[in-house]
């Protein structure tokens, strides 16, 4: 029910936000390697492992986070050997937003990202890179849910988003 | 937006009020709040704190509460966007604590407390409107939680036989502090029978080691409120404050199989035999005492080892400690 109050000069409680932008990073298509950041949520493990085996790119690096925290510094400087990133996975509110924040992370450094969020939390997943001036991070859907499926569900899932990400690294063959 | 209930409108007059009681520009940035970023400047905090039913004299408070917010160790990003049903709990401690009327005693937790039931809305209301929290939207838990509503109270600082939260974080009893701490909803321990110190924390450790909450997948902070009655049958038994932490810690574990069904995968380091324990170490029992007549005590399982509680001294903007509320008054 939408109840309709109307009082006259009240003040706006909400706040105003900042304008800021970041610039965010191209891939170059003949890069070596891949970073592979994996946040250890179920499944994450699987989606990495299964986009390192089909992406065609022999040096992968490997990188654990936190998921509902920040990367910790070496982390990140760690994932940011790699000439491209690829994170996962945001399937829920705080991990997604530490999917897309340490993603912005690396951008600041240089390292272009593809962020895997879950279908369920791809458009806050979006309006939380907006709100942080990266209106155009890479983010791709996966099919929600991961949490709670099998091996090969999630392995269907992500064969599913494989020729976008292929796309997005450039002139790998779709 | 609301947080559902019915508000007080924030007319000017209303508002201008509770600014009267911060030395700050009404229009400076405190902080900046994620998921929108939104800017959170006194004028903002006065509004939503208007909106809560917040007195003008609760405004140091609030303020201070929303400021600690930003500390990066407590991860407010995460906080705010989690599925996970995590309130932020305050805890006032100190002289202006008493003096605006905070509830310590008897339904400290409770409804019936101007203090406890409106500063902890308003820092509900300032997440809904300041950092775009809304549920569903920025606020993502799964289902929530009613401490989401309101959830903060005063330590009882006079019935406690130990120092309390902010003496032990090194504040002079002087100095009022509060304290921001990420947790669920409370789980009451009733104890009514237990003799010694050690039966008495065996219960609260047995209460608190459920496979379900985030400390056990991933070991962190949770806040034990001890009735003043269970926190005097411990102390006559021997046991300092170090010595609670220290007997919790060691008591407080989960099987990890049951453990290992969590959201992040549970890392090597933390297993310990067949089980890990929730807390990484005996300083993460954040111990306060509060309450009224009764042998119940309240365990509040934390976010885990992504977020931990913030403590933070009232000052004036020139750093001077305050001995009133009415220090900030222009």
């Amino acid at each position: 029910m939408i109840v309709k109050v109307v009082e006259k000069d009240v003040m706006d409680p909400v706040a105003e936000t900042g304008d800021h932008k970041i610039e965010l990073n191209k891939v170059n298509p003949d890069f070596k390697k891949l970073t592979l950041f994996n946040n250890t949520k179920p499944g994450a493990d699987v989606i990495l492992d299964y986009l390192g085996e089909n992406l065609g790119k022999s040096e992968l690096i490997r990188v654990k986070k936190p998921a509902g925290a920040p990367a910790t510094p070496n982390q990140i400087k760690k994932a940011a050997m790699g000439d491209v990133a690829i994170l996962g996975l945001g399937d829920c509110g705080s991990c997604s937003s530490w999917v897309i924040l340490d993603a912005i992370r690396l951008e600041k450094l240089g390292v272009p990202t593809i962020s895997i969020c879950s279908t369920s939390f791809s458009e806050f997943s979006h309006e939380l890179a907006k709100a942080h001036g990266a209106e155009n991070l890479n983010i791709v859907k996966v099919q929600h849910p991961i949490a709670g499926t099998t091996t090969s569900e999630i392995q269907d899932k992500t064969r599913q988003i494989l020729p976008l990400i292929k796309e997005l690294l450039g002139n790998l063959e779709v | 937006m609301t947080d559902g209930l019915p508000i007080l409108p924030p007319t000017k007059e209303r508002v201008l009020k509770l600014l009267n009681y911060t030395d700050l520009d009404p229009h400076e940035t405190v902080t900046v709040l994620p998921p929108k970023m939104g800017m959170a400047t006194p004028e903002k905090i006065a509004i939503n704190s208007v909106m809560a039913g917040c007195l003008p004299q609760f405004m140091p408070v609030v303020l201070n509460c929303v400021k600690s917010l930003s500390c990066e160790k407590f991860n407010i990003t995460g906080i705010n966007a989690t599925t996970h049903p995590v309130a932020m709990c305050t805890i006032m401690n100190g002289p202006l604590s008493k003096e605006i009327g905070t509830g310590s005693g008897a339904g400290c937790l409770g409804p019936g407390n101007l203090a406890n039931a409106t500063i902890g809305r308003a820092l509900r209301l300032c997440m809904i409107n300041i950092a775009g929290a809304v549920p569903g939207v920025g606020d993502h838990a799964t289902m929530g939680s009613p401490a989401k509503y309101s959830y903060a109270f005063g330590e009882n600082e006079t019935e406690n036989p130990w120092e309390s939260l902010s003496v032990e974080r090194g504040h002079d009893r002087s100095v009022s502090t509060t304290t921001v701490i990420a947790v669920e909803a409370p789980q009451n321990v009733n104890d009514h029978r237990s003799q010694t110190a050690e039966d008495l924390l065996d219960t609260i450790a047995k209460t608190a080691s459920t496979p379900g909450c985030n400390n056990s997948h991933v070991p962190g902070e949770f806040l034990l409120i001890m009735s003043p009655e269970h926190a005097k049958t411990v102390y006559n038994h021997g046991f300092s404050k170090q010595d609670v932490k220290e007997y919790l810690h060691e008591h407080c574990i989960v099987d990890v199989e049951l453990a290992d069904r969590g959201g992040r995968k549970i890392e090597p380091e933390w297993i310990e035999g067949g089980h890990v324990h929730i807390t990484r170490s005996p300083e993460d029992i954040v111990l306060v005492v509060a309450g009224g007549v009764g042998r119940h005590s309240m365990i509040c399982h934390g976010f885990g080892t992504s977020s931990e509680s913030v403590t933070l001294p009232i000052m004036l903007k020139n750093g001077v400690i305050p001995k009133s509320v009415e220090d900030f008054k222009k």
